[in-house]
């Protein structure tokens, strides 16, 4: 078992990992990265256009390890009218930044 | 530390929830209770099982857990000292969940005919007995709506909240500081979340600037603060005093 650190967040509000996880070697901490952007999209997927969430994996020297990125795309639905019903990206109230 | 001794600290849960008569007390002081030690993670009663006895924690903490098919494994509640958490044994032969302790701990084990002889004799035992049973159906109910509702911040503020108010009332911590050595896993399985998750919510809570933690030692330094985090209200604890 090795401790592994899990940066996480998105472009405006990254958190830093200060205390780590024990991982059973890189393979086991990778997993453990995606289980971890997964809770993290549940939690902060927000309907914002473009919008990307990551988990950075580091080891006990500060070497990076792996990037998880996910990212989300939206396109416009027209209408008969030609209007987009798509509202225009309204930042919650428990984005990441500012809760 | 307001330390109360092992072999009393369940008599001191079950005033905690209700109104115990001199003589209530003189029988649950008399029922034996079989001491045992316990590593984590070491099952205490196995789901499938048939008890012969019922526990009450006197030291540590214990989960009751379930696992799925696949082998994930849901921790449904906790228990602290003074708790009794398989007293359903008494009634429901079959085990439905194990038991495991989460820390190591201490543990009395009180055989169940001894039991049913008192509660046969003791209508206000018996009454005890079941509003403890009750209780844990009403932590049991704020556990579903705490992982299956509230955002992983909350929920982890929620469980937080609950632990210190459940150790102080039987005298435990004070100051809401608690020594609480579980794993982050642990933590993860009680809250449905991933080990990376729960580190993340951990260091949230930290820097928002509510709780703070030096090993397994965690201060809960803005209690106010938390419980509102926590959507957290003691209600569905039923103690008789408001002890947070």
């Amino acid at each position: 078992m090795a401790r592994y650190f899990f940066d996480s967040g998105d472009r405006y509000d990254v958190m830093k990992d200060e205390i780590g996880v024990e991982c059973n070697g890189i393979e086991d901490a990778r997993r453990a990265g995606i289980e971890g952007l997964m809770d993290l999209t549940r939690e902060f997927l927000r309907d914002v256009d473009g919008q990307q969430l990551f988990v950075e994996i580091r080891d006990e020297s500060g070497d990076k390890l792996a990037k998880l990125t996910l990212s989300l795309q939206t396109q416009p639905v027209i209408k008969d009218l030609g209007r987009s019903h798509y509202a225009k990206p309204n930042p919650s109230k428990r984005n990441m930044a500012g809760r | 530390m307001a330390h109360v001794s092992s072999s009393n600290v369940f008599i001191r849960k079950l005033q905690n929830i209700s109104d115990l008569t001199q003589s209530d007390i003189a029988v649950l002081e008399s029922i034996p209770l079989q001491k045992r030690e316990y590593r984590a993670n070491q099952d205490l009663v196995r789901e499938g099982d048939r008890p012969t006895h019922s526990f009450v924690v006197l030291d540590g903490m214990v989960g009751s857990t379930k696992l799925t098919g696949e082998g994930k494994r849901q921790i449904t509640s906790f228990f602290v000292p003074g708790d009794l958490p398989d007293l359903h044994g008494l009634h429901l032969s079959v085990m439905d969940c194990t038991f495991s302790p989460l820390t190591s701990a201490r543990l009395g084990f009180m055989r169940h005919d001894a039991l049913r002889a008192i509660c046969n004799q003791h209508a206000s035992i018996s009454t005890v007995f079941w509003r403890s049973t009750l209780i844990d159906a009403a932590i049991y109910r704020e556990w579903v709506t705490n992982v299956g509702r509230r955002d992983g911040y909350t929920r982890m503020a929620h469980i937080l909240c609950e632990l210190i108010v459940r150790l102080r009332s039987v005298g435990r911590i004070e100051d809401h500081v608690a020594e609480l050595p579980i794993t982050q896993s642990a933590l993860g399985d009680a809250l449905g979340l991933s080990a990376v998750h729960v580190n993340r919510l951990l260091q949230e809570l930290r820097r928002d600037g509510l709780i703070s933690t030096v090993g397994s030692r965690f201060h809960a330094v803005d209690w106010t603060g938390l419980v509102r985090a926590g959507d957290f209200q003691a209600t569905y604890l039923h103690q008789r005093t408001e002890q947070a």
